[in-house]
Parts: C-alpha cells; structure tokens; sequence
C-alpha cells in the first residue's frame, strides 16, 4: 500500500505502546521497531462521524449534549443527576454504555468543560462537583495540560516549560497583563475558562431528524455472527438517539454493502410496535438475517431508521411488569412474522354470513357478533371432504343454511349433528342439490 | 388381651405414608374447570410451566373442550397460540364457547423444524397465556427442548399427539390418554404425573360440546331450522347468555375413583 513518505503515527494501542510506539513517531520509524505492527490509516473523517455517533448516544443522559473535537464529546449532567440516581450511578451507566460501543474511554467530571476534559486526560477519576473545590486538582495538572483543546500552542509551552512552569499553578501565578502581552491572551483566557473565572458557553448538538449510521468492517466478512456483532454497535447509537427524543422505531432498514459495484442487500425490518431497545430489535434482525443468504462478503453495514414515533420517556414505570409481558407479546408476533412470512401467523375473527365458511375469518379488524344460533363445531375442515352417511348416528338437525346467492358461492345445505363409529361429534351436511351428497365439514372438539 | 384392629385411617395423620397418596404436597396447578380431573393431578390443577402431553387418536371427541375454561382466562397483553392446528380453528364456535379471539394467535409454519422452533419461540417469550401444538413425531431431545422451554417460560404447553406416541417414553410432565367412554363422555386416563399411578380412567361431562349425546334425534319427523338470509331466522341466545347456561347445566362432577392398594411410583 503506498503511505505518505513522512507518515507518522497518531494512536497506537496498549501493545503497541508497550513494544516501544509512540505518537507522533514516524511510521517508518515504528514500522523498524516492530515489523509486525497492524497499521491502519487514520481517517479523521470517520472519527467525527464517530464522535457524532456517540453524541447521539449520549442523548439518553442529557439534552446538552456538545461535540468538542477532535476526541472529545461533553454532557452538561448537572440536571440530570436526581433521575439517574446521583454521579455515581450514571458515571457507571455511561462507562457501561461505552464499553457496549466497544470503545476506549476516558471519563472526567467537572464544573467546567475545560477542567473535565483536562482531568479525564490526566486520569484524574474523582469527579469534582463543587467549583469551590476545582482549583487543587487542577493547580497539581502538569503543564502539558493547558495545551489540550484550549488553543494555546506549542511555542507558548516551550516558553513557559523555559522559565520554569511545570504545573498550572506556577503558570496561573505569573502577571496575568506580562503574559498577555507576550502570547496574546490565549493562556490566561484559558484559565480562566478552565477556573471557572469566566464562561465557557459551547454549541449544543443538534442531532439529526432522521437516524443513519454507518460502520465500514475491518476485514469484508458473511458471518452472521460477525455481522450481528456490529449491527448491536449500530442499534446502541439509535436506541441513545431514541431515548433521547423520547420515541420509538416501528420500522428500519438494514443495508449491507458489498465488495466492489456489487448491488447492495437490503433488510426491511418490522418491529410491530415503536421499539427503541435494542435486544429487541436485533433479535428481530438475527430472524431476517437467518432467511437471507449473503451472496457476497459485506463490506459495510448501514442502517436507516424511520421516522420516530413517541414512545413513553421511561422504559422501568409502575406497572413495569405488565409492561414487559405487552411488550414481549408485540415481539412475540414481530419476529413470527419475520421468520415464517406474515402468511403463516393469522389472527381469527367472525363475521356476519350464514355460511360457515365464510363465518370465520383471517384478520384483527372488529368484527360484527357472529350469526350462528346452532352449535357450531370447534374444527372446521377447509374443504368438506364427502363421508357415508351410512355410518353415522344423526344426533340432531337438521339446521338449514341457505345463503350466498349474490357472490356466486351459494351454499344450500342441511346441517347435522353426528357421531361415528369411533365416538367423534362430527358436523356434516347434505347437499339440497342433487345430487345430495354428504359432507364432513367439522368436528366437535 | 385382646387387640382391638384399626385401620390405617384412624392413626395419626405423618405416621404412615401410604402409596396412593402424594409424597409431598406439589406446586400448586392451575384449576382446569373440572373438579374431577383436579382432583387427580397434582397440586390440583394443570401445572404452571410444563409439558402436558395429550394422546388422542380421533378428532372430535372433546379434546379442545377439556381446554376450553383455560382458553377463556386468557386476557391482554398475553397469547393463547396454537401451533400448527391440523384443522382451521372456526372462529363463530370459538367466539360461542367465550374463548377471546383478539387473543388468539395461529401460527401455521410449514416445515416440521420451523413448528419446534415456532413452539420453543411462543414458550421462552413468557408472554404466551398457554401454547397449544400438534405434533407426533417428535424424538425425546425435541420433547426435552420442549419441556425446558415451558419451565423457562412459565408457559404450559398442550402437546396433541397420535396414541401410539405412549410407547415412546417422554419427560412430559403429565401424560393423559383421551378417548370416548361408552356413553359419549370424554375418558381421560392419566398416563403419567409426579406423583402415585393412577389406574382407572377418569369420565369427563364436558359441558361445552355440543350437545348432550344421548338425545337421539329423529331427523326425519322434525321441521329442519333454517337460515335463510332472507327469511327471518330464530335470534339464539346472545354468546355470554350461552356460556353462562352451559356453565348452569354442567352439574357437580361425581368423586373420583381412587381404588386403594396400586403399587406407587414417582415419576419426574
């Protein structure tokens, strides 16, 4: 692969570090170190698409969600302490949720923006919550902090590392109008914000209308368990980007890209009811998965979700209980019908018609009460099947069904209750038309 | 002296344990509408999540009828499903006997694999009132997916079956064999349950058939009931009114047989 002549490496990771690579080294350089080094070109194009994608997840803990590049996203959790049941509790749900995204992270909590994402960069893990109290923890940082997305630059630390600053309470000590003068007002401006001497205000982030994400594979793979793997990866970031909208999807679309100018595969998935957990949908996606055989190594996978139907803030409410069963019964349905084909789970309802046949039917709407005075049996063949009255006991009848005329299915029997041989209640009837032959069409269960 | 004999009644209740009796108190069931057949299975009542095998050769006999007081109980957000019914399950008649057809889910997959998974799907989701199913070949690592299912589920599970099917061992929690008695009422014998063996066949009235069996009806003497869909016809009796005579005419069912002295076994 051809690489930029002077290409240097941005990240490495644990092993790497530990064999001798660090950031900004030249990649030849690394390359020499350690032969066997897995390079992957950085694209920082993918890492704010990442970033939005965790911003957008991020929407569960708090409306304010701000996106400071390039590695950093900020939440302003302060008003959402009370519901999530203290720092703690949503400190952990946020590792947790992170460690889901399969992602490494850092945490920090601070008054200000600045000081949390200066502290979480020094691995300082005690959030600090009073603003009374941030000036410790921050005096004790070593200088190479102040540079860290503030804009101060490098020039500006080599000269306070030269008179002699190696933490920023030395730096916060000198003339605050001297060091204006020399290095415009960046260092100071910067303390101030970190200090929370002045206001830090930051955009807010305004996630998408409508949710699409996409995850390129490392290595093209068919697996499906690979596939699901990610595609787990991809429901997270929309269950965040539903929670936070207070809404449900009934409806998504899975698209896998293949290798080269093959057409892409698309998956319509059906959810039965708005649904935001991604168990759910992903065990609904595993069934459409499992009836589609993969032509081609997939590349990348897409998914698109439909316009967001309000759903309920909360997922645990008083009835939690009953609410759980409803909604595994929705499941339930959904992934019958992704997995048989909607034909094959049918619902029952009556109708208004004499004919027996025509008395039950597929489908959910309301129904008008069913007109059938006569015992009706709990059975009903679909198609009569003609039998020997000869062996049959008739118990009682007959009930005349004489209807249809209009739709050409006109139906002229009498209807018998009987038994066999063998102790069965069976329904059968008599053609009034010649040439007046008997029919089984139901039994008495 | 004279010893005067005793029966075994009259002693202490714990001091002795006799074979007919169950060993310990089972988990209670859920009443199946029939006092006789409470009676005889344990904890008195179908049990909560099991496999309950029914073995019947002939439709029509009143096998959907034992069923029935359970099908009625089934309310939102649950499913009543029946799995792959070999017949089409008549909605008027269902709707007659009370039974909640927004409930019912028939679900019909083709291939044998697709019905056990349907089945295990509709148990595990724990949302399924109670899950009805066809099925006779089954092998025992099928009826053993099956039963772990209906203990995860907490979801009883009515498995129909050919009669030959009793030659096969199985670790269905309760096996009942369902034939016509000479006098048309539905004969349960109980193949299996945790708990003693029980020999004689149980008589079952059910009252949601059809008709009492043995009215004979002269069919040539009587003026045939009709429906024309012009002509006026008899207004019956609206559903509920039904079920509530039925519910009427079904009478207190006479004591079980429960003869003394058969050689206990536990089962399970």
């Amino acid at each position: 692969m051809d690489r930029h002549p002077r290409a240097v490496v941005v990240a490495a990771n644990r092993s790497a570090l530990t064999e001798g690579v660090f950031p900004g080294q030249a990649l030849a350089g690394a390359l020499a170190m350690v032969p066997a080094l897995h390079v992957a070109e950085h694209d920082p194009a993918q890492g704010c698409a990442l970033l939005e994608e965790v911003a957008c997840w991020a929407g569960r803990f708090t409306p304010t969600v701000s996106i400071d590049p390039p590695d950093c996203v900020l939440l302003e959790v302060a008003p959402s302490l009370r519901l999530f049941g203290g720092l703690e509790a949503l400190e952990d749900r946020v590792r947790h949720g992170l460690d889901e995204l399969g992602l490494a992270h850092r945490c920090g909590w601070a008054p200000t923006p600045l000081a949390a994402r200066w502290l979480s960069r020094a691995g300082k893990a005690r959030p600090v919550v009073d603003i009374r109290r941030l000036g410790p923890p921050l005096d004790a940082l070593p200088l190479a902090a102040l540079a860290d997305g503030s804009g101060v630059d490098d020039g500006v630390l080599a000269l306070l590392h030269s008179i002699g600053c190696h933490k920023l309470a030395e730096v916060s000590a000198l003339p605050r109008d001297a060091l204006a003068r020399r290095h415009g007002a960046c260092v100071g401006d910067a303390l101030d914000r970190a200090y929370g001497r002045r206001p830090d205000p930051r955009p807010v982030h305004a996630p998408p209308q409508r949710y699409r994400a996409r995850l390129p594979l490392p290595v093209a793979s068919d697996r499906h368990d690979i596939l699901l793997f990610l595609l787990r990866r991809l429901l997270i970031g929309l269950g965040g980007w539903l929670a936070a909208r207070h809404a449900g999807v009934d409806r998504l679309q899975i698209v896998l890209e293949h290798e080269g100018r093959r057409p892409e595969t698309t998956l319509d998935v059906l959810s039965g009811a708005p649904c935001r957990d991604e168990r759910r949908l992903l065990l609904l996606i595993r069934e459409h998965l499992e009836r589609l055989t993969i032509g081609a190594e997939v590349d990348a996978l897409r998914l698109e979700a439909a316009a967001p139907v309000p759903l309920p803030a909360l997922p645990g409410d008083f009835f939690d209980d009953h609410q759980s069963v409803r909604e595994n019964a929705e499941l339930l349905l959904a992934r019958l019908r992704a997995r048989l084909g909607p034909d094959a789970v049918r619902r029952l309802r009556t109708r208004s018609d004499h004919r027996p046949e025509h008395a039950g039917a597929q489908g959910t709407s309301d129904a008008l009460p069913a007109l059938s005075p006569g015992a009706r049996p709990l059975w009903l063949l679909p198609r009569p099947e003609p039998l020997d009255p000869s062996r049959l006991e008739l118990l009682d009848g007959p009930e005349r069904i004489e209807s249809g005329w209009w739709d050409e299915r006109e139906v002229c029997r009498d209807y018998y209750l009987a038994r066999n041989r063998g102790g069965s209640l069976l329904w059968v009837y008599r053609e009034l038309q010649a040439p007046r032959g008997w029919y089984l069409h139901g039994y008495f269960g | 002296m004279s010893v005067r004999p005793i029966s075994l009644d009259q002693l202490p209740a714990g001091l002795v344990w006799r074979g007919a009796r169950f060993a310990a108190p089972p988990p209670s069931g859920r009443p199946s509408g029939f006092a006789a057949l409470d009676a005889v299975l344990p904890g008195g009542g179908w049990p909560r999540g099991a496999l309950i095998e029914l073995l019947c050769e002939q439709p029509g006999i009143g096998e959907l009828s034992l069923l029935l007081p359970q099908m009625r109980q089934v309310a939102a957000p649950r499913w009543l499903a029946w799995v792959a019914p070999p017949w089409t399950p008549y909605a008027p008649a269902l709707a007659q006997a009370g039974v909640p057809l927004e409930r019912l889910l028939w679900v019909a997959p083709e291939r044998p694999r697709e019905i056990r998974w349907a089945t295990r799907q509709a148990l595990l989701s724990g949302s399924c009132a109670l899950v009805l199913t066809w099925q006779s070949e089954l092998d025992m690592a099928a009826l053993r997916r099956l039963q772990l299912a209906a203990e995860q589920g907490a979801t009883p599970l009515f498995l129909f079956r050919r009669r030959r099917a009793a030659l096969q061992p199985s670790p269905a929690a309760l096996r009942l064999q369902l034939d016509v008695g000479d006098d048309g009422e539905l004969s349960v014998r109980v193949l299996k349950r945790r708990g003693p063996l029980l020999a004689a066949p149980l008589r079952l009235a059910l009252p949601d058939r059809g008709r009492p069996g043995n009215t004979r009806f002269e069919a040539a003497t009587a003026a045939p009931r009709r429906h024309r869909t012009r002509a006026r016809f008899r207004p019956g009796l609206s559903a509920e009114a039904q079920v509530a005579l039925q519910h009427a005419v079904a009478g207190p069912d006479p004591a079980p047989a429960r003869p003394a002295g058969i050689p206990a076994r536990i089962d399970g």
